[in-house]
């Protein structure tokens, strides 16, 4: 009985996988295993899981005798990170495998909970179509890789043609500096004061969101970032860093934003993908590339109209300096845990999951960018959303995180200091005196050097 | 008139008797002691399993580096008073500590307690069909699960909120009161939630009171306010000290309400120990200082019950 | 009674109209529940439905989303209010009738233990559950649930076992009984509104409770209605707010019928707190 259920699944894997990585699982003897993987399913957010449901029958099918077992853990972000913290943190308890933000995935490393991927890897014919600023991003620092990219996204600047057209804007609109983006924001408040002029998210209640979507999309266009890797030393004070909280304290107090108590609202996210935009009372939004997949058909708030009615352009470095032109990219891995008693068959999950189909049709149905060459080639992932050049286009000017085991307490001292300049409740120079005090206290002060002033 | 003070741990009621045989001398006396004990047995052991063991690891952790992920996870050091060095340095537990204060004074020993004392009084000697309805809106806010209970408030407040449409509609303007003023709306919609207890328990406690004293005092000419201060409040003494501390230890740990109604903002502006507890143990997963945040919140808890039990101690 | 003078009734009316006022404060914010939840495109103003329909209701009722959730409900909190009522009830007995040198400082830290903010202790107690094997057992949940509400629930216990006289129970122990069965037949009996209270206040209390079964708990099938009611929160999508405001009134309503199931009781079981007896 064993015996033909390893046949059976060697052969189905063969398939499914390629031989190599079958070899090492027949050796461990699967049979009758259960293999657990744990993912966030929240909200509207019901990609990821319709993309393991898929993936679980085309596993199960390959390997008979091993049971998937899908653990969608359904509440927000921060949320889920305790619990999966908490999950791994036991063999008894551990999932195999783990969805990961690439943000927090190097605290995950740094406290024991993943495995190194390296060994498989190697064999993984596939391994070779991702390109290395996308391996990079689940890789250790001990140079070892922990996960397996699923997609990744850009960010840049929304636009409703039809509201930049009446305030006397040609189209299509690319503004080579801030001082544009501002001047283009005053014209349509001239124009129509009725309109909101644009949005970019700032403060706590948006966590990440606002620091990266927000934030480090201005900082990065400066002359500073956050974290210098030449040096390894985090930057603060830095005049980019006082530049970018006084571009939000100008657009929030000039009234070129939503209100801040609209902005601070926990739900803001949802108002504006599925309010303001849709009902052309937003002209300018800074956003990511998943934004679009809330108006498809199967999304949360199909709106069809939505690839006439807004343009996208690139969001320009402070000055046109630099590449002219900048994005900041996130994106989540598939990882296996340390924990995890079936390691061989886990990182099989992984690859299958992740192999060209089905990155292809995860990155299409989640707005995600491509990671791999061969899925961002293909011209049905190309031609599946109208935005999926343009933003794939971003790639080469975009920037990463620091995401260090000490970045997300980063983001929130960023959090706290753009909450307290659009509130009013600091200057941006105090502000920036606060954050440098909070980041001196997470990474030390040694860490800690001057950016331009 | 003898007062039964069961809660305050002023045992003045039923006297120890020794039970169904005379005591006797010797081991089968200790042993029918111990017998009588026995049904604590339960209790004590999920109590000590569940309870004492978690707080004790978590005295203990609270001067380590713990965290659910990062190098606290993999190997957490022992930091002496480090993280409650820099609790008292951070300007946002002092505010924290102030406004958990306000938070309790505001919705518990006022809003809860003296909405609830007017309730029942206000009802006593109404009719049937009033205290009915109005004693059942009040008790329907009590039992909604807290989580809803924070939807509401959250709708209520607003920007398009009820409350905005009604002053809207008497020509006052409107705000948005989850952050201009978001403590008095975390207060308020405390007030709302938990009034009913108080005035279950004040209902009660009145209804023991004999209305002839009343009429005694009535017939002295005294006037409605002296009346309740110098005759009704000093009999239901007993039940407003508990009353006090139940609701005051209650609504140190609340915690849901204001994380789905402002997160804690803006800014830090509504962020009481509970929230920050989360925010540090759960959002940064630093364990060990998210204790050491709770073990302040339980202080305080203490103060405020040392302070119930002294001044309001009830005559014997 | 007293003379009806016109001073008096004006007097009356006012205290009336006071009762009226807080009752309508009271009342405001439920009115956006009850409009939101027959309006498909319900948003956080209040109005009423331009088509008022029951498509809320019918979204949400389905067997993931509201049944098996209320379900779990039912059977962690049920087991954890009978379990604290049992096991606090036999607590608060010895407590109650026989004085010990331990029994003050012990129900001043049972006392205590009513204000410990749960949170704050989920980290070590999912490190105990894992070290037994408890993680994703609901009779460990509800277990545990009943170790938080215990505290209180002895408290409340003792308060009512101390105002049962106890020469109804030397009655007893003359004739032979335990003190075992005396507590059964004599005092359960009298105290069984203030027991019913306990159990619907702990059942409450565990209702509402979202962290504790979300840490504990791993099987998306085994979790109750406190975890899965974020699932109307849309990180990227719009907040459904009509079908949240159904799914609310549907997740509350449980604890509304058993409430007034006891709602008779209830009143007279709140003198725990000690009143003035004449």
């Amino acid at each position: 009985m064993l015996s033909k259920g390893l046949r059976l699944a060697c052969a189905g894997a063969a398939v499914a996988v390629g031989l190599t990585a079958c070899s090492s699982s027949s050796s461990s003897g699967s049979g009758g295993k259960t293999l657990k993987v744990a993912y966030q399913k929240f909200g509207n957010e019901i990609h990821v899981d319709a993309h393991m449901q898929k993936v679980k029958a085309q596993f199960e099918a390959a390997h008979p005798g091993i049971k998937i077992q899908l653990d969608p853990i359904n509440v927000s972000e921060n949320d889920y990170y305790t619990k999966i913290d908490l999950m791994m943190g036991s063999s008894s308890t551990a999932p195999d495998v783990v969805y990961e933000d690439t943000f927090l995935i190097n605290s995950d490393i740094q406290a024991g909970y993943l495995t190194p991927l390296d060994s498989y890897l190697s064999t993984w014919s596939d391994w070779s179509q991702f390109p290395d600023t996308a391996k990079a991003a689940a890789r250790g620092l001990d140079g070892k890789t922990y996960g397996v990219p699923m997609g990744t996204d850009t960010r840049a600047l929304y636009y409703n043609k039809d509201l930049l057209t009446k305030a006397g804007i040609a189209m299509p609109w690319q503004p080579k500096t801030w001082a544009d983006v501002v001047a283009a924001a005053k014209a349509v408040k001239a124009n129509d004061p009725g309109v909101i002029p644009m949005n970019i998210y700032a403060g706590k209640p948006d966590g990440e969101g606002s620091t990266m979507q927000g934030f480090e999309m201005l900082l990065y266009g400066t002359q500073d970032t956050l974290y210098n890797s030449a040096s390894k030393k985090w930057i603060a004070p830095s005049k980019g860093f006082s530049d970018s909280l006084q571009f939000l304290k100008d657009a929030y107090s000039g009234g070129l934003t939503l209100p801040p108590q609209q902005e601070l609202d926990p739900n803001v996210g949802n108002v504006v993908g599925g309010q303001l935009l849709p009902q052309s009372k937003l002209a300018i939004d800074l956003d990511g590339s998943w934004v679009t997949s809330t108006w498809t058909p199967t999304g949360a708030k199909p709106w069809p109209a939505w690839s006439s009615t807004l343009g996208e352009a690139a969001m320009p470095t402070q000055d046109g300096g630099g590449k002219g032109t900048m994005s900041m990219s996130g994106g989540w891995t598939l990882s296996v845990t340390a924990k995890s008693k079936n390691k061989d068959l886990a990182a099989q999950f992984v690859e299958l999951a992740l192999n060209k189909d089905n990155s292809a049709s995860y990155d299409v149905a989640d707005g995600q960018i491509a990671v791999r060459n061969d899925v961002a080639a293909d011209p049905t992932y190309q031609n599946s959303n109208p935005t999926t050049a343009f933003f794939t286009g971003l790639v080469p000017v975009t920037n990463y995180r620091p995401a260090y085991a000490e970045y997300p307490k980063v983001s929130d001292a960023i959090q706290v200091a753009m909450e307290a300049v659009i509130t009013g409740q600091s200057s941006p120079a105090d502000a920036m005196k606060s954050y440098t005090e909070s980041l001196k206290g997470i990474v030390g002060s040694s860490n800690v050097a001057a950016g331009t002033s | 008139m003898r007062f039964r003070a069961a809660i305050a741990g002023e045992d003045l009621a039923a006297a120890a008797i020794g039970g169904p045989t005379s005591p006797r001398r010797g081991r089968a006396a200790r042993l029918t002691r111990a017998t009588r004990q026995l049904p604590l047995a339960p209790a004590l052991i999920m109590l000590i399993l569940f309870f004492l063991g978690p707080v004790l690891w978590s005295i203990y952790s609270s001067f380590t580096n713990a965290a659910l992920t990062g190098d606290g996870a993999a190997n957490p050091q022992w930091v002496g008073l480090d993280n409650f060095r820099r609790l008292f340095s951070d300007p946002n537990v002092t505010n924290g500590i102030w406004l958990t204060v306000v938070f309790v004074l505001g919705s518990a020993v006022i809003g809860q307690n003296l909405l609830g004392l007017a309730i029942a009084l206000l009802m006593r000697g109404r009719n049937r069909w009033l205290r009915g309805t109005v004693g059942a809106i009040v008790v329907s806010a009590w039992v909604l699960p807290e989580v809803v209970s924070a939807f509401i408030w959250y709708a209520f407040l607003g920007q398009d909120g009820t409350l905005n449409q009604v002053t809207k509609a008497l020509g006052i303007g409107s705000q948005d009161w989850l952050y201009s003023s978001p403590m008095l709306a975390v207060i308020i919609a405390n007030t709302w939630r938990g009034t009913a207890f108080s005035m279950l328990v004040y209902n009660a406690a009145l209804a023991d009171v004999p209305l002839d004293v009343q009429e005694a005092a009535e017939l002295d000419g005294a006037s409605g306010w002296r009346r309740l201060w110098s005759v009704t409040l000093p009999l239901i003494r007993s039940a407003i000290v508990t009353n006090l501390m139940l609701i005051t230890l209650q609504t140190l740990s609340v915690f849901t309400l204001i994380y789905v109604m402002t997160a804690g903002g803006p800014g830090f502006a509504s962020s009481t120990l509970p929230v920050l507890m989360y925010q540090q143990a759960f959002k940064f997963s630093e364990v060990g200082y998210g204790t050491a945040i709770s073990l302040l919140l339980l202080a305080i808890g203490a103060v405020f019950s040392f302070v119930y039990v002294r001044v309001l101690k009830p005559e014997a | 009674m007293g003379v009806d003078t016109p001073s008096r009734r004006a007097a009356r009316l006012v205290c009336a109209g006071i009762l009226v006022l807080i009752g309508v404060a009271f009342l405001a914010p439920l009115v956006w529940l009850v409009l939101s939840c027959f309006d498909a495109s319900a948003q956080t103003n209040v109005k009423f439905p331009d088509h008022p329909s029951l498509d809320n209701f019918r979204a949400v009722m389905n067997t993931d989303m509201l049944w098996r959730p209320l379900w779990n409900g039912l059977l962690l909190c049920g087991g954890s209010a009978l379990i604290t009522v049992l096991i606090a009830t036999f607590a608060a007995y010895p407590l109650s009738r026989y004085q010990t040198r331990f029994r003050k400082p012990f129900l001043y830290t049972v006392l205590f233990a009513t204000g410990l903010p749960i949170t704050a202790i989920m980290v070590p107690v999912y490190g105990l559950f894992v070290r037994l094997q408890l993680v994703d057992s609901m009779p460990a949940t509800a277990l545990f649930l009943a170790t938080t509400s215990l505290p209180f629930a002895i408290w409340l216990i003792k308060g009512f076992i101390d105002s049962v006289p106890i020469s109804l129970e030397e009655a007893s122990w003359v004739d032979g009984a335990s003190p075992m069965q005396a507590l059964r037949h004599i005092v359960v009996p009298l105290i069984a509104p203030g027991m019913s209270v306990v159990l619907i206040f702990t059942f409450i209390q565990a209702w509402g409770n979202f962290f504790v079964p979300f840490i504990l708990l791993q099987s998306p099938e085994k979790l109750p209605a406190s975890v899965t009611v974020f699932t109307f929160f849309g990180q990227y999508g719009a907040v459904a707010y009509g079908q949240l405001a159904a799914y609310s009134v549907l997740y509350s309503m449980p604890v509304v019928v058993l409430y007034l199931i006891v709602s008779r009781t209830m009143g007279g079981a709140f003198r725990f707190a000690g009143a003035a007896k004449g």
